[in-house]
């Protein structure tokens, strides 16, 4: 997932430009001097010049003594790479947050929440022994807290909350 | 006089307010420190449930849980590195880092201690000042405005820890997410993409949930178990906070006074407080470099402004039904159900009214060392807890949270999945996400008071520097941004004779 | 209810029954609506004006029909994704929300295709009229000096605000300068995020006057910060009696107000709008809802479904052609 400052500097500077061509495109509007397109093209110049800097490698040296004092905060273990394939877990949580978008309104919260809950626990190594329980419960107690505190009706779907 | 302020006290301890006060400052200690639940959220979640209250106990429900809120919005931020709030997300990586020191009971009780502390100083100042800093407020246009939000911005480099540019390209990326929508001053679509969803914008909560919880969990599911911190017998919480009062007075004071000023100011609120108060501490520090480390300074000024500027944010509402920031946005509007009708004739009418009010705002911050350290006795286990437990409930809350944030959206679930991978990626390659939290905060603010501010000087930029509050606040700004470079000449020129010599 | 079963409510009914079987079917428990808690979408945040009213009326829903109606703030673009919200809900009674005058404006904006069409009008439930309003020291003691003014002044020299760009108090000035034979941006908009900022900025002295309505502008001047010179309707507000109407004094007639009223998708079953509309005429009738309207210094205002429906058509025709002539809509 590090990415060199050349190619997250390009992005940015990507941005900014397209960003700056969307913005002129924005019609004026009559009485305004400055119209809806100088905002977004003066960040689109910004990012331009904050891209092309980074790309550059200006202030790449603040950030290693940044880096360097965290480091020296850090205990010695957590700061050896874990294994490769394990970056790619990190895509796991988002996709399940869109699950959630896709499927809570017609299976429920109840059985939404808890694959997502026992998904993320197995993925974080716990045993059936946590993940059945904790899958259970959580969801139940979360579904109580917006019901009961915070009045939020969460989707029922396909198992309502049962009060 | 006497006899107002003795009727005062008959209103507030009444058994349904003093039960309203209870069940709200734990309700507020709750949502605060749930991921993805905003004080404001807090607030407005209550407004069905004053329906059925006395005005009195109405609004002290409304006073105590934002005040609660707005703290334990603190906690999940000390000790997961997830800030409850978009208030505590100024100073979340330091609360964080004297956490992984070992310190999170000193963090979480600077917290506490000094948004108590903060609140009070707040609510003094609504009691002797509210005029004063009423007309104050009055006189800010949008000229003032747009400085003010300049000077918010400037707080990004000064409060990122890694490269200058890295953060202003981040701002920058927050200021362009506002640009979407039409909720800017022309009333123009803006990369909408032909959706609904899209043209409402984007809201900060959402945004915030997902660069800091969910990236939180992305974190943690690629990393080792971290590990346990040794398990202590808790210490006194409010150990040392006397000692930290005595050790950072000036610190304090400034948090006060900053976060009242801001407060009172209508389109900023606490999390500009804490922005612009953590950014003053650390430029002022002695020691600047201790910053981000797990210092105590930038907390203790930050916590404490956060608090004050909620108490000194009800002085234009009370007075003139302005709001200050989205809480008192909501609050004026159940003082309007309750008959409690904003405008001078409160004070002089309804005089005993307004001093229960007080009373309650003392009374709220009080409780709230009591409460706050039962709260962070109960949080702290959460640290404890098997991570493969605390995590997927965490991503439940994510989504959910946003859900409800939004008006049961499921356009904000999605924003909050596609935030997590922005905020994953910007963190691994030291883009720093708190700076693309203000930037969202604040871009609103920046456009639409310079747009109209062009609009009313028909295209002259005159006005910007004439007016008299303007041009001490443009001064500030422009030395704010000439400074880094001045010292760095300095620095130069010091380093150039050093070597010739 | 039970002979307009809907697909989706069988489904879910059959599935539900399939899949757990110890809880009641939702097939069966809508015999008789409401059966279970209902969501009132408000386009708009928490702590204003259609919030408020939308709060009120779901409280007193609540009360009668015996299951809560909870309010939900779906805000952004305007109005556009609340409004949106609500047209796209399903039709089974269990959704509705508050529909604001915005509906008649945005479409001619090109941000959205809907209109009142989309929706099913249960009850025009209140009106307010704009107001215009002066700083408290301003030179301009009566609308007449202020009208003599700005017709005097060159085109862009006086600034005014309210809401934002297109917003319904910028058509009421359109509208009046109209009325005075003068150009729509012979004054100068700026706009504002809603009436509190803009009467702020006017207090402020920014500003040379506001055409928000008079609620709005209410704390203002109560505060000696501001007054109203005048409010754009057919007849003075009870509750300000002082101010006179624009008919009145400058002899020019605009009725054009911010309205708010209930409604639901389109294709509502028809018992549930029959019921409805029913229990919104009885809240309207009663001492709660004109108690609060009063405090609030919201102006009541009744039509029942059919008649707020023709209300929306004729809003909607006005509105277009205002922001035709403000170059506001689009084509």
């Amino acid at each position: 997932m590090l990415m060199s400052d050349r190619l997250t500097g390009a992005v940015v500077a990507t941005l900014g430009a397209l960003s700056f061509a969307y913005g002129s495109q924005l019609p004026p509007v009559p009485g305004q001097q400055v119209g809806p397109s100088a905002f977004p093209m003066v960040i689109g110049v910004g990012l331009v010049l904050c891209g092309a800097l980074i790309v550059l490698g200006v202030g790449r040296r603040l950030e290693e003594v940044a880096e360097a004092d965290v480091a020296l905060h850090t205990a010695p273990e957590l700061l050896k790479p874990p294994p490769p394939w394990k970056a790619w877990l990190a895509l796991l949580p988002p996709a399940l947050v869109a699950f959630y978008a896709l499927a809570s309104e017609a299976l429920g919260f109840l059985p939404t929440a808890a694959i997502m809950v026992a998904t993320a626990s197995s993925a974080f190594g716990a045993r059936a022994k946590l993940v059945i329980p904790v899958a259970i419960i959580a969801p139940f107690v979360v579904n109580l807290i917006f019901l009961k505190l915070l009045r939020v009706p969460l989707p029922g779907g396909l198992l309502p909350f049962p009060w | 006089m006497m006899n107002t302020i003795v009727q005062a006290f008959g209103l507030v301890f009444q058994t349904d307010v003093l039960i309203a006060i209870f069940a709200s400052a734990i309700y507020g200690l709750v949502v605060g420190s749930l991921p993805g639940l905003s004080a404001t959220m807090a607030t407005a979640l209550l407004v069905p449930v004053t329906f059925y209250l006395s005005p009195i106990a109405a609004v002290a429900t409304i006073i105590t849980a934002s005040a609660m809120a707005i703290f334990s919005g603190d906690i999940p931020g000390c000790l997961l590195r997830i800030p409850g709030t978009p208030a505590s997300a100024a100073y979340t990586d330091e609360a964080y880092a004297m956490t992984r020191k070992g310190q999170a009971e000193t963090a979480l009780g600077i917290c506490l201690w000094f948004s108590a502390l903060g609140g009070i100083a707040g609510t003094l100042s609504l009691m002797v000042l509210a005029p004063v800093l009423a007309e104050f407020a009055l006189s800010f246009s949008t000229y003032e405005n747009f400085w003010l939000a300049m000077l918010g911005l400037m707080c990004a480099t000064l409060v990122a820890r890694s490269s200058p540019i890295k953060a202003i390209a981040s701002m920058l990326l927050g200021l362009l997410i506002t640009c979407i929508g039409i909720d800017n001053p022309g009333g123009v679509a803006r990369f909408t993409l032909g959706s609904t969803d899209l043209l409402g914008g984007i809201e900060p909560i959402p945004a915030l949930v997902g660069v800091f919880a969910l990236a939180e969990v992305m974190r943690s599911i690629t990393e080792r178990e971290p590990p346990k911190l040794e398990h202590r017998r808790l210490g006194s919480i409010l150990k040392g906070q006397w000692k930290l009062t005595k050790e950072y007075p000036v610190q304090q004071t400034r948090g006060n006074i900053i976060g009242i000023i801001i407060g009172v100011l209508p389109g900023a609120g606490a999390d500009m407080a804490a922005w612009v108060s953590y950014a003053m501490a650390k430029r002022f520090s002695k020691t600047p470099e201790k910053f981000g480390t797990g210092h105590p300074e930038g907390l203790i000024e930050a916590g404490a402004s956060n608090n004050a500027s909620l108490a000194s944010g009800w002085v234009p509402a009370l007075l003139f039904g302005i709001p200050g920031d989205t809480i008192t946005a909501i609050a004026i509007g159940v003082l309007y159900m309750k008959g409690l009708n904003p405008g001078p004739t409160l004070f002089s009418s309804q005089a005993s009214s307004m001093y229960a009010l007080y009373i309650i705002f003392i009374l709220g911050n009080i409780i709230m060392i009591p409460l706050g350290i039962v709260m962070i006795r109960i949080a702290s286990r959460v640290v404890s807890a098997p991570r493969s437990a605390v995590m997927p409930v965490i991503l439940v809350f994510c989504a959910v949270g946003a859900f409800a944030t939004a008006g049961n959206n499921l356009f904000a679930v999605w924003c909050v999945a596609v935030f997590g991978l922005v905020g994953f990626f910007m963190e691994k390659n030291g883009y720093p996400v708190a700076a693309m939290v203000l930037g969202i905060v604040m871009g609103t603010m920046v456009e639409q008071s310079f747009v109209t501010s062009l609009i009313k000087s028909d295209g002259s930029i005159l006005p910007f520097f004439e007016r008299p509050v303007a041009s001490v606040l443009a001064a500030m700004t422009l030395a704010a941004l000439l400074w880094p470079a001045f010292s760095w000449g300095l620095g130069k020129m010091r380093g150039g004779r050093a070597q010739a010599a | 209810m039970t002979d307009i079963i809907s697909r989706r409510g069988v489904l879910k009914g059959a599935a539900a029954a399939g899949a757990a079987g110890l809880i009641a079917a939702p097939a069966i428990a809508q015999a008789k609506w409401p059966s279970r808690p209902v969501t009132m979408i408000c386009p708009w945040g928490a702590g204003g004006g259609t919030d408020a009213v939308v709060r009120i009326i779901a409280g007193l829903l609540e009360k009668s029909l015996g299951q809560p109606f909870g309010v939900v703030n779906r805000t952004g673009g305007s109005g556009v994704v609340g409004h949106s919200a609500i047209a796209t809900a399903a039709p089974d009674g269990y959704t509705l929300g508050i529909i604001t005058s915005e509906i008649a404006m945005m479409h001619h904006q090109g941000l959205t295709q809907l209109t009142y069409q989309n929706y099913t009008s249960l009850a025009q439930m209140n009106d307010d009229a704009p107001g215009v309003h002066v700083k408290s020291d301003s030179p301009y003691k009566d609308i007449k000096a202020l009208a003599e003014a700005i017709k005097a002044a060159p085109p862009g020299k006086f600034k005014a605000s309210g809401t934002g760009q297109g917003g319904i108090w910028h058509l009421a000035l359109v509208g009046w300068l109209q009325g005075m034979g003068l150009k729509p941006d012979h004054v100068a908009w700026v706009p504002s995020n809603g009436a509190a900022p803009a009467m702020q900025d006017l207090a402020a002295g920014g500003l040379d006057f506001n055409t928000c309505s008079v609620p709005e502008a209410r704390a203002m001047i109560d505060a000696g910060k501001a007054k109203s010179l005048a409010i754009m309707a057919d007849a003075r507000m009870p509750q300000f009696k002082d101010v006179p109407t624009l008919k009145e004094t400058l002899g020019i007639d605009i009725t054009l107000g911010s309205w708010r009223g209930i409604g639901g998708p389109k294709n509502l079953p028809a018992d549930i709008t029959k019921l409805l509309g029913a229990e919104l005429k009885k809240i309207y009738d009663s001492k709660d809802y004109k108690e609060f309207m009063d405090s609030r210094g919201l102006t009541m205002k009744y039509a029942d479904g059919a008649a707020f429906e023709a209300f929306m058509a004729d809003s909607d025709k006005k509105m277009g052609a205002f922001m035709k002539a403000a170059g506001l809509a689009k084509a």
